[in-house]
């Protein structure tokens, strides 16, 4: 089976603005919470994730696929970041947080995060919870191993002794439960996503 | 179509059904939001915090905003 990621950077190559954007969607909060691992202020990361965003859109064709797409991003992330720090020493970035309350892509940092966006967030990773602790177990088993444990499909259907097919349904379905229950919750955002 | 979706996030589906399914997220909303939330739940489960408020879609504007174009000559890891 071929890596979508391959195929999706090949057509966002080729100027194929949706398939990049599939990617920005796919990998932008991985990206904001390894910058935020440099940058203390949430609007910052932003900024500096905006940034590795433009670059890795300007510089697909420098993109070989020798590592995967996602090695590729954090590589240029880090870069960014430093870059970022290099500019903005962080004592002038602390002192300009104060204490406005954590980092909400990594907590524990300060930065200045509202209390609306640290609410919705942790209303989404409650909701999300919630609907595991109820799904059908073999379904969590799926969805978890392959989203937290990074299974394979074909790990996981070898693990429960299962066809390759099933797992691909156990995942969806798993999801789809779950984006049920999110739904209402993320409706007023939604001319907000892509 | 929606599995496809949760496919084409996985990585499992082949060049011709990444273009088919590209094609249908370019052309229906709900299916582009079932792949948003589809990431978000993954990002959830990752313990990544997961606000919904228009990132990606700042990111969008500001390639068109400042007109971004893949470059030959430019690598971002220079």
């Amino acid at each position: 089976m071929m890596q979508t990621d391959s195929e999706l950077v090949r057509l966002a190559q080729s100027g194929d603005h949706l398939a990049f954007e599939a990617l920005v969607v796919k990998y932008q909060r991985r990206i904001a919470r390894h910058v935020a691992r440099y940058v203390p202020i949430a609007s910052d990361v932003e900024d500096v994730v905006q940034e590795v965003f433009i670059r890795a859109f300007r510089g697909l064709h420098s993109f070989r696929g020798d590592s995967a797409f996602y090695t590729w991003l954090y590589r240029i992330a880090t870069n960014a970041a430093l870059t970022f720090l290099r500019r903005a020493p962080l004592e002038e970035q602390l002192d300009d947080s104060e204490d406005e309350g954590s980092n909400l892509f990594e907590p524990g940092i300060s930065d200045g995060e509202t209390p609306e966006r640290t609410l919705m967030a942790s209303q989404i990773a409650d909701a999300v919870r919630q609907g595991l602790a109820r799904m059908q177990p073999e379904l969590v088993d799926a969805l978890t191993l392959f989203e937290v444990e990074g299974k394979s499909y074909s790990d996981i259907a070898q693990m429960f002794d299962v066809p390759v097919g099933t797992v691909r349904s156990r995942i969806f379905r798993a999801r789809e439960a779950l984006a049920k229950r999110l739904e209402p919750m993320l409706a007023p955002q939604r001319d907000r996503r892509w | 179509m929606s599995q496809k979706v949760s496919l084409l996030l996985d990585s499992q589906l082949n060049a011709e059904d990444v273009a088919r399914v590209l094609q249908d997220l370019g052309a229906d909303d709900a299916l582009r939001d079932r792949f948003t939330i589809y990431a978000l739940v993954g990002d959830a489960m990752r313990g990544v915090n997961v606000p919904d408020d228009g990132f990606s879609t700042r990111i969008f504007a500001r390639l068109r905003r400042e007109g971004v174009k893949v470059e030959g000559g430019y690598d971002p890891l220079a």
